[in-house]
């Protein structure tokens, strides 16, 4: 009997065997990094900075959508046949966007993942005792101009928003924010430009970094924000600290688009995006932008199938100044509908051949020094009118796109005059909707884009072949210079208001 | 294997023979008694052993041995009484040996006898205090099953069965007491011989190697199996040797399948089609452009639809009528000697009802055991499996072929003169291109295959008298195999040939091991009974994904990545871990009181890291009132018992590493260098638990009429809680949700199933009914949110609101048609609204209906008020009958196919009915058609493609005869013919309304799955 218990308890023990490690349940996913074994060393927060940077790709993908499609510089392809895109897309060439619409919470959700990275990189960054103390600042600065950078497109886009500056500890947490006020955020903002401004190198020793947010970035923000806050003495001498930091303008402007001329000397911060490769990280700009019959006729690739959004208005078209050199690098005339014969324009600064179907080397510009230039232009003018200091830095901007020099303008006529010339230089840059919304009130922004509307729903830059307009279609109401909250975010969390006028 | 097989064998006669033959010498009564000696057969002429053989009034008896010989000296005249469990006794007067030459037994209804298989063991089917439903797999075996669910259709309360989809071999849908969890899955645990192998039985189990089929549906059958029970338990198990017996038995099953035409969803023919796109055309000028249209506008294409030169309806060219169903098996089985043994083959081989569609299964199992010595009992059972599936998993609705047979152009050729392939149907005048999908179902390859290997092994030690010891391993190995070749001649959706040729493959390998310990020990005390067991389980299961993909093929020549240009390749590895400890204690006093309690400690690699293990305890009592004394003894009633239980369970299904938050790629790009980054995938939530469902049953169970009737009625009620469920959360965390442990939703019913079985000389009829009653209810779901809402735009949608059953369908409610402007002015503003539209209603009662779910109710219940199945049956001499009715009342389905089937702007083909649609005010239509000169608010879900899915199915009917015993060196055959799907009565307008493609809480949903077919077969069964 005793032989046979053992035997038996052998047995156990030889069956369990595989059962009997102390591990036996806790698993992960084997083809996974686990979170929590994460930001070891500096090799690893690196990455989590790259990560970061890496999500930027993702919001400039679809920035065009918020910031250039509702203004007057571009329109859409209109499709007669698939009215599928209208709720989400064509809301916002129409002003019919409402809490609801799937793009709103999109962007939403989008930049909050991106500042939740963020602000994690930033904690883990805090804590982190195996790094250096200046690669921890490198790091520091780059992570706190995105911040800012996201909370000053968020606060233009929605006003007030949720201020949250520190990863959650438990989501629960999430329910004790609200809205702060847009002076907080503002207040937020400029500290950490700030914070970046003095920690980041003007220029980066190492090519490897090349791409990187740098101290010139950092300051060209601050001035942006300053001068969208009016605070115009502060927006002054905050940008002139950029042009002693070494940038230029570029001899020709279509350079400044060209994929093998990238991060030049007049580019303060881009974008980067890689094409010709497997890697993933390719931008596709012009697969969005072309005419949505054009085929192969503009990207090169005949099985594209491109989308015909952001098509630039004929009131953009029309802006430009005899002789304007921007124009031809900035606007395509060349391509006209296979079934109306009418021409449809399209944007050409991100159109560049490309090896393979689908993925472009375009990088996308979001900091120029002329836009630096432009500002220091229209600062001056509000701070102090329109000095020949204001005058020189347009007319570098002027000179350069072929254009003669302008001076003896009044304060108003030189606003007038500074804020044309954003339009032309910067045009589909993703600023012009900003800067609508700098330079005038409400009020005025409204009746401007009203009459805008009137005359683009009357003479459409692209036919809709007989298709009506809806009633709402182009009827501007001043609450729509701000975006609603997206009502999935209210109906989380009740204690979420909305923008007035939206429900 | 063979050679141990044979050995066995050879050794049959040695030992084990239950036989009691014990010849009373009588010296001093001779002239009163006589010696006889008879057989006791069962109704279908098998032996009986066991029966017990007594004198009436007399202590003498006996029993009958393995082959239900006996032997008895009684006293000339006297009475024998032949009694057997589950059988009717019987009395007969002896005169002489020939009354007794052959006694045949028939089987009681009620079968109190009988062991059940249960959660670790067996119980006597008359001791359970739990909600076990057996299924006789004896009254199905001529059914054409290629999968073993097929065999649960109607046969036990509270069990729903659907078929929702007509794809060879396909698992059907298994729901026990209702959809019980909104994240984490509804389907039951099976277990086979002892084996979890988890919430799917897959496809490779051999239908007619199946023996029984138990379902544990209440807490008290179900916690034993702890974080898996709470959805109910399958638990099959596979044939062995029957005591005594040697028998070959073959069984061959041929028949037919076809998709009847009433089953055939209705389209426009080429000339009608035509007709369709030119009134359309004239439609749009005369409403937009106010004037009457001149016919040189209408484009030429249809000008004159008279002209139309083809006419193909592709539904019926995709269909394989006449499609063969074969079954054949084979099995050897041994039960003489100590050692047991089965050896049994299979081939199946179903062609689908699509053209090149089909499912092949080989199967081979064997299974050996029995008793080594006194203490020792082991048991080895070894099964593999191989099967394969041609198109498999690409035919369903509106995006595959069968869906979009339905819209394409008719006017299309399958052929072209030349006999090639017409390989892009449509395309133009507006008319959206498709692929031929009589060419894709014959030139693009796509085929599954699964091998499989399954291997069980005991040992049972037996020691100290009432102790058993059993350990046991049960491993898996489950290979599945996925290639499909596209070549260049097949079109795309508005994407013409040629293409470039695409190739996919992918491979799967799942190890799943697990091992038991049981000791239990079982001793009666005088009138108290005691079963104890203690146990010990873990089980971890593997698996490891290698896949392929290749583009820009030279040719079609070599549909193999190898000659693939462009490659991509990926692989995957995951799995799961559980251990625990459980008990099990059955007490019970004269049969008469009973109790049973169970419990399971159960850990979980699933499950957060403060949250590892849980505790699932459940208790029940049963109290047999017929046999207090205090009962009056009623003649007709033999038996009657009410019994309760209470329970505890849980559900893992939450995925592997939900608790868990992960490093996700986001790389970038610097100095136009690659450089690779991080991000964070989601919270992680170390309290991550199981989901906690607590059941209350309440049951009655009687026999009566001298057994030939039982009765069961039982109600639950089930509360479902901490479910798994993705939380949402506000963006601002960084997130839109994760997973937590919320929520509650109850199921609580009624069942009812009753038995039946008459004997009246050569006469017997049968018959089971059982009818269910489930309600479902969402009673919580998180703290501020109070709906989950599944679904999209120009699709369906699903919302579970609280105090509302789960998954209602929700959409714009239909209330008409507008006929003029006047009317669309009245109405609250529908943006984009012309007479001829939908006319929805206001929900939210702003004035204006707008396009998203504000105005969004629910339209239709996808819950049946209740469902029920009937078998029954008929024996007559040596015919036998049976009739399998099923059916479910008053639920809803989601004919999302109408979305594009009604779809009126003239780009696909549309339902016959169209013909009636709104063209003016003076033509209005039958009122629920739609105009065709717009298109917007009718593709979204709405009430007009809710329907009403009430029906019954005549699932089943069989007619057997059995040969009578000849010279032939035959045991017994028996010829049989079935049919299968044979009628169904609904109004339902689909092709099946068991059709729930999506299933869980997004139910309902029918996008025109893979028709199913009705099969005729015929069959023989012969047995040496």
């Amino acid at each position: 009997m005793k032989k046979n218990i053992l035997f038996i308890l052998s047995l156990i023990i030889c069956l369990t065997e595989f059962s009997c490690k102390k591990d036996f349940l806790s698993k992960t996913d084997p083809t996974r990094v686990g979170a929590n074994d994460f930001y070891k060393n500096e090799a690893e927060l690196g990455q989590a900075v790259n990560g970061v940077y890496g999500q930027l790709q993702g919001i400039i993908n679809n920035q065009w959508l918020y910031n250039e499609l509702p203004s007057d510089n571009t329109t859409i392809d209109f499709n007669p046949g698939d009215r599928g895109q209208a709720p989400s897309i064509e809301a916002f060439e129409f002003w019919t966007v409402n809490s609801g619409t799937g793009n709103i919470n999109s962007m939403y959700v989008s930049y909050y993942n991106a500042l939740y990275n963020i602000n994690n990189t930033l904690a883990k960054l805090n804590n982190a005792t195996t790094i250096s103390d200046s690669a921890k600042a490198g790091f520091k600065g780059q992570l706190e101009f995105l911040r800012g950078y996201y909370y000053f497109e968020l606060t233009q886009y929605f006003g007030d928003v949720i201020l949250i500056t520190e990863p959650l500890e438990v989501p629960s947490k999430a329910w004790d924010y609200e809205r702060a006020p847009q002076a907080e955020v503002y207040a937020q903002i400029e500290t950490d430009l700030k914070d970046a401004a003095s920690m980041l190198p003007a220029k980066y020793t190492i090519a490897a970094d090349i791409g990187r947010i740098t101290k010139g970035a950092a300051l060209s923000l601050l001035g942006k924000v300053y001068l969208t806050e009016k605070k115009y003495t502060d927006a002054v001498t905050t940008l002139q600290q950029v042009p002693p930091l070494g940038y230029s303008l570029v001899p020709n402007y279509a350079d400044v688009f060209d994929p093998q001329k990238k991060n030049g000397p007049e580019s303060i911060f881009e974008v980067q995006y890689q094409g010709g490769n497997d890697l993933g990280e390719w931008s596709s700009f012009i697969y969005t932008f072309a005419p949505r019959l054009s085929a192969g006729a503009i990207t090169g690739w005949p099985q594209s199938n491109p989308g015909g959004w952001n098509i630039p208005t004929n009131d953009m078209i029309s802006t430009y100044e005899d002789g304007d050199k921007r124009k031809n690098a900035s606007i395509g005339l060349d391509f006209k509908s296979p079934i109306t014969g009418d021409v449809v324009p399209y944007i050409k600064k991100y159109d560049h051949p490309h090896s393979i179907y689908g993925r472009t080397d375009d990088d996308w510009p979001v900091l120029r020094y002329s836009d630096v230039l432009l500002m220091l232009a229209e600062a001056i003018n509000e701070a102090t009118g329109p000095t020949s200091e204001a005058e020189g830095y347009l007319n570098q901007v002027r000179n350069r796109a072929g254009l003669a020099n302008i001076s003896g303008l009044g304060k108003e006529a030189f606003r007038a005059k500074v804020l044309h010339e954003r339009r032309v230089e910067l045009a589909f840059e993703n600023w012009r909707w900003f800067d609508l919304k700098r330079t005038q009130t409400p009020d005025q922004l409204t009746q401007f884009l009203n009459a805008y509307g009137a005359v683009e729903k009357a003479n459409p830059t692209v036919t809709r072949q007989g298709t009506p307009y809806s009633s709402g279609d182009y009827v501007f109401q001043s609450y729509e210079v701000l975006y609603p909250i997206p009502s999935n975010e209210i109906l989380v969390n009740a204690k979420l208001t909305q923008n007035d006028g939206y429900q | 294997m063979s050679k141990i097989l044979f050995h066995f064998l050879q050794q049959k006669n040695k030992v084990f023979l239950f036989m009691l033959s014990f010849f009373l010498a009588s010296f001093s009564f001779a002239q009163q008694k006589i010696t006889v000696s008879g057989n006791v057969i069962t109704e279908k002429n098998a032996p009986l052993a066991g029966v017990s053989v007594n004198e009436k009034g007399s202590a003498s008896g006996t029993a009958t041995d393995a082959q239900g010989r006996f032997t008895i000296q009684v006293n000339k005249g006297a009475t024998l009484i032949f009694s057997f469990v589950d059988y009717q006794p019987k009395q007969v007067v002896v005169n002489n040996e020939s009354d007794v030459a052959s006694i045949s037994m028939v089987p009681t209804a009620s079968s109190l006898g009988e062991v059940v298989v249960v959660g670790y063991g067996t119980q006597r089917k008359r001791n359970l205090t739990g909600a076990i439903s057996t299924v006789d797999v004896s009254k199905l075996k001529d059914i054409s099953s290629a999968n073993v669910t097929r065999l649960l259709v109607g046969q036990a309360p509270g069990v729903t069965v659907k078929q929702t989809t007509g794809s060879p071999g396909r698992e059907f849908q298994v729901t026990i007491r209702g959809t019980g969890s909104l994240g984490a899955g509804s389907a039951p645990l099976y277990v086979v011989d002892g084996f979890p192998v988890g919430t799917s039985i897959g496809q490779n189990l051999n239908p007619d190697d199946i023996k029984s089929i138990t379902i544990l549906k209440d807490a008290v059958s179900t916690a034993i199996y702890g974080a898996r029970g709470s959805n109910g338990v399958v638990l099959i198990t596979t044939k062995s040797a029957r005591e005594g017996e040697v028998t070959l038995t073959a069984t061959a099953d041929y028949g037919i399948q076809n998709v009847p035409d009433s089953r055939k969803t209705k389209v426009l023919n080429g000339v009608e089609f035509a007709q369709f796109k030119k009134d359309a055309f004239m439609d749009k000028i005369r409403y937009f452009e106010n004037r009457e249209p001149t016919i040189d506008e209408v484009p030429l294409d249809y000008r004159y639809p008279e002209q139309t030169k083809y006419s193909t309806n592709w539904f019926n060219e995709i269909l394989n009528q006449n499609a063969a169903y074969q079954n054949y098996n084979l099995a050897l089985a041994s039960g003489k000697g100590a050692i047991h043994s089965l050896v049994s083959a299979g081939f199946l081989n179903q062609e689908g009802t699509l053209i090149n569609t089909g499912y092949k299964l080989y199967s081979a199992r064997a299974n050996i055991g029995g008793q080594v010595n006194k203490f020792i009992t082991m048991g080895l059972n070894i099964d593999g499996s191989y099967s394969t599936q041609p198109q498999a998993n690409a035919t369903e609705g509106r995006d595959q072929i069968v869906g979009a047979s339905l819209i394409m152009d008719p006017r299309a050729p399958v052929y072209n003169a030349d006999g090639t392939y017409n390989n892009y149907i449509g395309g133009h005048d507006g008319v959206f291109g498709f692929y031929n999908p009589v060419q894709m179902l014959k030139e693009a390859a796509k085929n599954y295959t699964n091998t499989n290997a399954i291997a069980n092994a005991f040992l049972e030690f037996t020691f100290l008298k009432n102790f058993k010891f059993k350990p046991s391993v049960n491993a898996g190995i489950y290979n599945a195999s996925y290639k499909q070749f596209v070549p260049s001649t097949i079109s795309g959706e508005n994407a013409p040939a040629p293409r470039d040729a695409s190739e996919n493959d992918s491979y799967s390998n799942r190890i799943n091991i697990s091992t038991d310990q049981l000791l239990t020990f079982n001793k009666d005390f005088g009138d108290h009974h005691l079963d104890v067991l203690a146990g010990y389980t873990a089980q971890e299961e593997t698996t490891k994904d290698l896949s392929g993909s290749g583009n820009q093929f030279p040719d079609d020549l070599v549909p193999y990545l190898n000659s693939a240009i462009i490659k991509s390749s990926g692989s995957d590895e995951y799995g799961w871990s559980m251990q625990a400890f459980f008990g099990r204690l059955n007490y019970s006093y004269k049969g008469r009181y009973l109790f049973s309690g169970t419990f399971r400690r159960e850990g979980s690699s699933r499950f957060g890291t403060k949250n590892k293990w849980g505790d699932f305890p459940a208790l029940s009592a049963g109290w047999r009132i017929s046999d207090e004394p205090f009962m009056p003894k009623l003649s007709w009633l033999n038996d009657l018992k009410i019994r309760g239980s209470w329970g505890m369970t849980g559900n893992n299904n939450i995925g592997n590493y939900s608790s868990l938050s992960f490093m996700n790629s986001s790389n970038y790009v610097f100095d136009n260098n690659y450089v690779s980054g991080r991000v964070v995938s989601s919270f992680a939530n170390a309290e991550l638990g199981w989901e906690k469902s607590t059941q209350t049953d309440v049951g009655i169970d009687l026999s009566a009429l001298d057994n030939h009737l039982t009765f069961t009625a039982e109600y639950y009620d089930r509360i479902t809680s901490n479910m798994l469920l993705s939380i949402q959360l506000p963006a601002i965390s960084g997130f839109t949700s994760t997973f937590g442990n919320v929520g509650k939703v109850q199921n609580k019913g009624l069942e009812f199933s009753a038995g039946y079985r008459q004997t009246i000389n050569a006469f017997t009829v049968w018959g089971n009914a059982n009818i269910s009653f489930n309600r479902n209810k969402v009673l919580a779901i998180r703290g501020v949110n109070d709906e989950i809402r599944s679904g999209s735009f120009y699709s369906d949608f699903n919302v579970s609101k609280v105090g509302r059953p789960i998954g209602m369908i929700y959409g714009f409610k239909m209330m008409g048609i507008f006929q003029n402007q006047a009317e669309i002015d009245k109405w609250p503003t529908q943006d984009g609204a012309i007479p001829g539209v939908y006319k929805y209603w206001d929900a939210d009662g702003n004035g204006v209906i707008s396009y998203d779910n504000k105005d969004m109710v629910e339209i239709g219940n996808p819950w049946p008020k209740y469902t029920w199945g009937v078998t029954v049956g008929a024996d007559f001499k040596n015919f036998d009958l049976s009739v399998i009715f099923v059916g479910a009342a008053h639920y809803d389905n989601f004919r999302n196919i109408e979305a594009s089937t009604l779809n009126m702007d003239g780009v696909f083909n549309v339902l016959e009915v169209s013909k009636d649609r709104f063209r003016s005010e003076a033509q209005p239509g039958n009122g629920w058609v739609a105009t065709t000169n717009t298109w917007k608010w009718e593709r979204e879900s709405n009430s007009r493609y809710v329907y009403d899915a009430t029906h019954t199915w005549v699932k089943n009917i069989s007619l057997g005869y059995t040969l009578p015993k000849s010279k032939l060196p035959i045991n017994n055959l028996r010829v049989y013919i079935s049919a299968d799907n044979l009628f169904l009565f609904t109004k339902y307008p689909g092709n099946n309304p068991d059709v729930d493609s999506r299933g869980g809480i997004n139910p309902g949903f029918d996008d025109e799955a893979y028709p199913v077919g009705r099969t005729f077969s015929i069959g023989a069964n012969v047995t040496f």
